[in-house]
């Protein structure tokens, strides 16, 4: 158990590290002429980033024991065609949603 | 002055019109911050501290994943060194959602020190992917989009903080918002961008990185090796481009060669065609 100041020092030092990370990049290409590279990869990090952040949602997901990973895989899947099919993003999100709640909440797959 | 008036209310109610298009952006934020901020929260207190203890790390780092960690190591009782380390390495991936900001928050005016520290996973995810309303202000309507979901994210571990032990509502799987979230805004930059290769580079950078790396460190890895394999693509792209070029380069100079070949070949001939009447000459002569 630490005391209030280490507590508020330790939560600042947290802190100054959570910032010099974001901050990084502005930092070093605020007074420099970025790479010409760095055009190309700005473009096409976005869409990169957000399928690793899908893929990283799934690191926990136990693929080899029941239910091994189908309400994750399938709420996707429900989730992916929706969004196809309708574009809307608050549909597809919450129908999503609240079918993953109910498959796990009611275990739905727990005959596998 | 009344005229005046008029358009100032108008900017009001134009600045109220995008308050609301930020909130509705980020309602999935909100469910998915509430429950995850409340798990924070509930550890926090579970590991004996005060709830404003909460409060403060989710007002001043604002790191979901972060603040996880640093409840650990609290628990642990880790040393400074080690509670910074720790979290520079976690959240290094924040240093790349920024390169590929550069561009988009250059010139955004005073809001760029709040954008820049309130760059979460799911503030970037929305920040590249939502377009501006026309005719609206980029960095008002950034700042409501970060501002709203980091008050979400405060809010969340607080109620965890104090109400957790209380409350048993049965949240669980409601953070799958946040997987749901993600997977909508990949499918939106599929639409909105032509390229289609870092969609290859991050299914192969991310299952490597899930059989190589244990999985703290995955998104860390995959990043840095999905952005290798871009750089190096380009690379390779740029590469082949230069030797088409250079190839061109060569057969316009042998073309050019041929050519001077040729001309030379044609001023022989007609040297020798003016010589001709000259030697026919001499040898009537003769």
């Amino acid at each position: 158990m630490l005391d209030t100041l280490q507590m508020l020092v330790t939560i600042a030092v947290i802190a100054l590290a959570t910032f010099t990370t974001r901050a990084l990049p502005f930092l070093f290409f605020g007074s420099r002429e970025p790479p010409a590279m760095l055009a190309v990869i700005e473009k096409n990090l976005p869409p990169m980033i957000l399928l690793l952040l899908v893929i990283y949602c799934l690191k926990d997901v136990q693929w080899l024991i029941a239910p091994y990973g189908i309400p994750e895989l399938f709420t996707i899947g429900v989730v992916a065609g929706l969004h196809f099919w309708k574009r809307n993003a608050m549909l597809s999100i919450f129908t999503g949603t609240v079918l993953y709640m109910v498959l796990v909440q009611f275990n739905v797959f727990s005959f596998l | 002055m009344a005229r005046n008036g008029e358009d100032k209310k108008g900017a009001g109610d134009q600045n109220k019109d995008l308050f609301t298009i930020a909130f509705k952006t980020t309602i999935p934020v909100l469910l998915g911050y509430i429950p995850l901020g409340m798990a924070f929260g509930f550890l926090l207190d579970g590991a004996g501290y005060h709830w404003i203890y909460a409060f403060i790390m989710s007002l001043f780092v604002y790191a979901g994943s972060g603040q996880f960690l640093a409840v650990a190591l609290l628990s642990a009782g880790a040393g400074l060194t080690e509670f910074a380390i720790a979290t520079l390495l976690l959240n290094f991936r924040h240093a790349f959602y920024g390169l590929s900001l550069l561009e988009k928050f250059s010139g955004i005016g005073r809001v760029k020190p709040y954008l820049i520290f309130a760059l979460t996973d799911e503030t970037y995810a929305l920040l590249t992917t939502t377009d501006v309303p026309q005719g609206s202000s980029k960095s008002k309507f950034y700042f409501y989009i970060a501002a709203l979901d980091h008050l979400y994210w405060i809010a969340g571990s607080v109620l965890g903080a104090a109400l957790g032990s209380v409350l048993d509502l049965n949240l669980d799987g409601m953070s799958f918002v946040l997987t749901a979230l993600f997977v909508v805004l990949t499918i939106e930059q599929y639409f909105s961008s032509e390229a289609r290769f870092p969609f290859i580079a991050a299914v192969g950078a991310g299952a490597l990185s899930l059989i190589l790396f244990s999985s703290d460190n995955m998104l860390l890895v995959s990043i840095i090796l999905g952005t290798l394999i871009l750089i190096g693509r380009e690379q390779s792209i740029q590469r082949t481009q230069r030797k088409q070029e250079i190839q061109k380069i060569q057969t316009t100079e042998k073309n050019q060669k041929m050519q001077g070949v040729l001309e030379i070949q044609n001023g022989i001939r007609s040297i020798d065609t003016s010589i001709q009447p000259v030697e026919d000459k001499i040898k009537e002569e003769n």
